[in-house]
């Protein structure tokens, strides 16, 4: 599973994200108010989750390991949302 | 320029001519199937000749368009007006570039924002031909994008917006995927195409973002990778950045700037072209190098005129975007100057060969004369002599005569030379004044010297744009009037002895001779007592007057500030006069009666003064001996009875500020000149003879001179000054 919930209550996501993964993180993010997402560890994520993650207006840790998402998907999001 | 470049430059024209020609009947009748052939081969044609110059951005656009043509003769696709409009702007840049290289000699560095533009044009209409292309105003979201990140804008070539369809998760898209994978990616942007919903109301799968970005790529490289997705994603070019938001100049560019500033102030004795020319190019390159591409581009527009070029380059300097209208102004300075360069001409090889034949005649005829000479020498008897050299004299009037028919024949040219750029022309107008216009042209095979030709475009587009804005009606107003919808505009040509006739002739409502009446009384252009005896027929050539305009206000095609008034004048210029046969409510017909060639006028010649003064035979109805006692003062002026008419004499030696003293004759020796329905008798000291000469124009100092029209040589080596009637009796 590349999305799941961490011991410490973070929702973590790892690796590549498919589009599969989508579900279970708006399940994760609906399940509780204040959600942290912790994306450090993610390489690949699809539209699908970067939509959820920007119509969430969760918390992120990161940023990203994939460069893509670092150097633009990230900068976006944190624009997006200011 | 080499000689494979001129062979390219001559050879696109006409093909782009060609292609124009079809496009439009294509438009008018969209089953042609032969024209729809040939202009698809004259752009396979003009795309092979770019990739044989190596110009790849032009093979680059007419591949596009050559591809949608393609597909129309397959049937895939119906002809539209969108379409043939844009293969039109398509020729139209082939065009802008093929001036650019007549200009610079060398295939353009900049044309491929221009190519991919149209390859854009044509991407759109080959994907998705039954729904139009993005209105105008989809552009706000680019220029925000702009605003949005100025820093990265200044370095992108296109931008870009991609609006995912909702459905394409289940087609398996990742439209992040496709934007990671973008070439030259330089920011991302992500927003929702709605307000975002509440999470539990977020449907996972239902894609709602909309993706923008900046791209250094090319337009057809991003349009390649988006390639399938015609509705969702648009794409824009970025040629006109504006110029606050790119890169200030360094030191060394503003050096370098300076030291182009420098050399442009000098004083210029010979090749000031080519200083303007280099100071022009690397001013553009230091700016492109700036990342300026849009000053850059505007540096190379002004780079014709000096004036403009330093004062661009100064502005730059001084910190400012070179203003639009310099560039404007320039623009106007160039096409003028391009105008009035000579074109290529293509000549008959057999009317060469005469050239040929008729240059060893004369060498023959030559050494008949050295041997004539010789006789002399040896004191041979003067009769015989004479009679040698007489006939010499009519060997070489012969000779001269074919030489002088043979070079003129070389500069002749079909009135389609002018009448080919109409039909697009008035296609144009038409769209633009929302009126239904056909044209009809005949006689395009009409020949006239070149010089002719070449002049009377100017002329007829005033006459059918007059004819397009004033004289032709809207649709409905036509059927209103009971006259088909569909207004009808002829051009005719035609030859008629030494005179070429050119009429534009229309089928709307004619000229308004009561608002002429009215508009001539405002405007003081005659008084209330002449306009009252005027008939109908001399109402209506009132609108050649000058300080006439008969458009009550100004439109964009035909107030310009200049009437009717100017293309009788242009149309006089070149010795011809222009005719108006007007039948109210059914139309106007313009007619221009030109001669067929300016090269050779027939004069007769008069003294006056002391002076020699050639009149043109043309305007010369009779001479006559006039007593001194029936010359009578009218006001400051005098006047003589001919034939029960009154007609005004000049003295041509006053009139030309010659000092006179009083003359002691009894007798007035008058030529009486017709200028238009005018009569006007002019006074001289003598009568000449009639001679055929070759009319040298004036130009430098004399060319402004009143009276005038030119120059030529007479036999004795005196210089013969011709006459312009017209100017001298008004």
């Amino acid at each position: 599973m590349t999305v799941r919930r961490s011991a410490d209550g973070r929702i973590v996501l790892e690796g590549a994200c498919p589009i599969e993964d989508a579900e279970p993180l708006l399940q994760l993010l609906l399940a509780e108010t204040e959600c942290v997402v912790d994306w450090s560890r993610c390489d690949l994520a699809h539209a699908a989750i970067v939509q959820i993650l920007l119509a969430s207006g969760a918390r992120m840790i990161g940023p990203p390991s994939g460069a893509f998402l670092r150097d633009h998907v990230d900068p976006a999001l944190a624009r997006e949302r200011a | 320029m080499n000689e494979f470049l001129e062979q390219f430059l001559l050879e696109s024209r006409e093909l782009v001519e060609q292609a124009t020609g079809d496009l439009l009947g294509l438009e008018e009748n969209p089953q042609d199937n032969d024209r729809l052939d040939s202009a698809f081969r004259a752009f396979h044609t003009l795309k092979g000749a770019a990739g044989i110059v190596d110009f790849a951005a032009m093979g680059r656009a007419l591949h596009a368009a050559e591809d949608v043509l393609s597909r129309l003769r397959n049937g895939q696709a119906p002809v539209s007006a969108k379409l043939v409009s844009d293969s039109l702007t398509c020729l139209d840049q082939v065009v802008q570039w093929l001036d650019a290289m007549q200009e610079t000699g060398e295939v353009p560095t900049d044309a491929e924002a221009a190519a991919d533009a149209i390859v854009a044009r044509f991407a759109d209409l080959g994907k998705a031909p039954a729904t139009p292309s993005p209105p105008a105003a989809s552009t706000i979201w680019a220029d925000a994008l702009i605003e949005k990140y100025p820093e990265p804008a200044a370095a992108a070539r296109v931008a870009i917006r991609y609006r995912p369809d909702a459905e394409c998760f289940f087609r398996g898209d990742d439209p992040l995927a496709l934007m990671a994978a973008l070439p030259g990616l330089l920011v991302l942007d992500l927003a929702s195409g709605e307000v975002w919903p509440t999470l539990d109301a977020l449907d996972p799968f239902a894609c709602q973002l909309v993706l923008a970005a900046l791209s250094t790529a090319s337009m057809e490289a991003v349009a390649a990778h988006f390639g399938g997705r015609g509705d969702e994603i648009e794409i824009k070019p970025l040629a006109g950045v504006p110029a606050e938001l790119t890169g200030a100049l360094s030191v060394e560019a503003r050096r370098l700037l300076e030291a182009q500033l420098l050399l442009l102030k000098e004083p210029t004795v010979e090749g000031a072209a080519g200083r303007m020319a280099a100071a022009g190019r690397v001013a553009a390159n230091v700016l492109r190098h700036a990342g300026r591409p849009a000053d850059a581009l505007r540096i190379e527009q002004v780079a014709a005129s000096l004036d403009a070029l330093s004062k661009a380059i100064a502005a730059v300097l001084g910190g400012a975007a070179i203003a639009e209208a310099a560039v404007s102004e320039a623009g106007a300075a160039v096409s003028t100057q391009q105008d009035a360069t000579a074109r290529i001409l293509r000549v008959d090889v057999a009317r060469i060969d005469t050239l040929v034949k008729l240059t060893g005649e004369l060498t023959v005829a030559k050494n008949a004369l050295g041997y004539a000479a010789a006789l002399a020498q040896d004191g041979a008897d003067p009769k015989a002599l004479a009679s040698t050299l007489k006939d010499q004299q009519a060997l070489f009037e012969r000779l001269i005569n074919e030489l002088q028919q043979s070079v003129l024949g070389i500069r002749v040219l079909p009135l389609r030379h002018v009448f080919q750029r109409f039909p697009r022309l008035v296609r144009d107008m038409a769209a633009a004044l929302g009126k239904s216009v056909r044209l009809v042209t005949e006689g395009d095979a009409t020949e006239a010297d070149k010089a002719v030709v070449e002049s009377l475009f100017e002329p007829l587009l005033h006459l059918v744009r007059n004819a397009l804005d004033h004289g032709v009606e809207t649709e409905q107003d036509r059927v209103k009037a009971g006259k088909p919808p569909i207004a009808t505009i002829h051009l005719r040509g035609a030859r008629s002895g030494e005179h070429v006739l050119i009429e534009v002739e229309d089928d709307g409502r004619g000229v308004d001779l009561a608002r002429v009446r009215r508009v001539a009384a405002e405007r003081g252009v005659v008084s209330a007592e002449a306009l009252a005896a005027m008939g109908d027929a001399e109402v209506a050539e009132l609108i050649f007057a000058p300080g006439f305009s008969t458009a009550s206000e100004v439109t964009n095609l035909s107030g310009r500030g200049v009437g009717m008034d100017a293309v009788r004048t242009a149309v006089g210029r070149l010795g011809g006069r222009v005719t108006l046969e007007n039948r109210p409510a059914l139309g106007a017909r313009m007619r221009l009666t030109l001669p067929f060639t300016l090269m050779m006028t027939r004069l007769m010649t008069v003294e006056a003064g002391g002076q020699m003064f050639g009149i043109p035979m043309e305007a010369v109805m009779e001479t006559v001996k006039v007593a001194h006692d029936r010359i009578v003062p009218v006001g400051a002026a005098r006047a003589f009875v001919l034939r029960n008419r009154t007609i005004p004499l000049i003295d041509l030696a006053e009139a030309l500020g010659e000092p006179r003293p009083v003359p002691p004759k009894v007798e007035a020796k008058v030529v009486v000149v017709s200028i238009g329905a005018e009569l006007g008798g002019l006074e001289v000291d003598r009568l000449g003879e009639r001679i055929d000469v070759m009319l040298k124009p004036m130009d430098g100092l004399l060319s402004g001179m009143p009276g005038i029209a030119g120059t030529t040589l007479l036999g004795d080596g005196r210089v013969l000054i011709v006459l312009d009637l017209r100017e001298l009796l008004q």
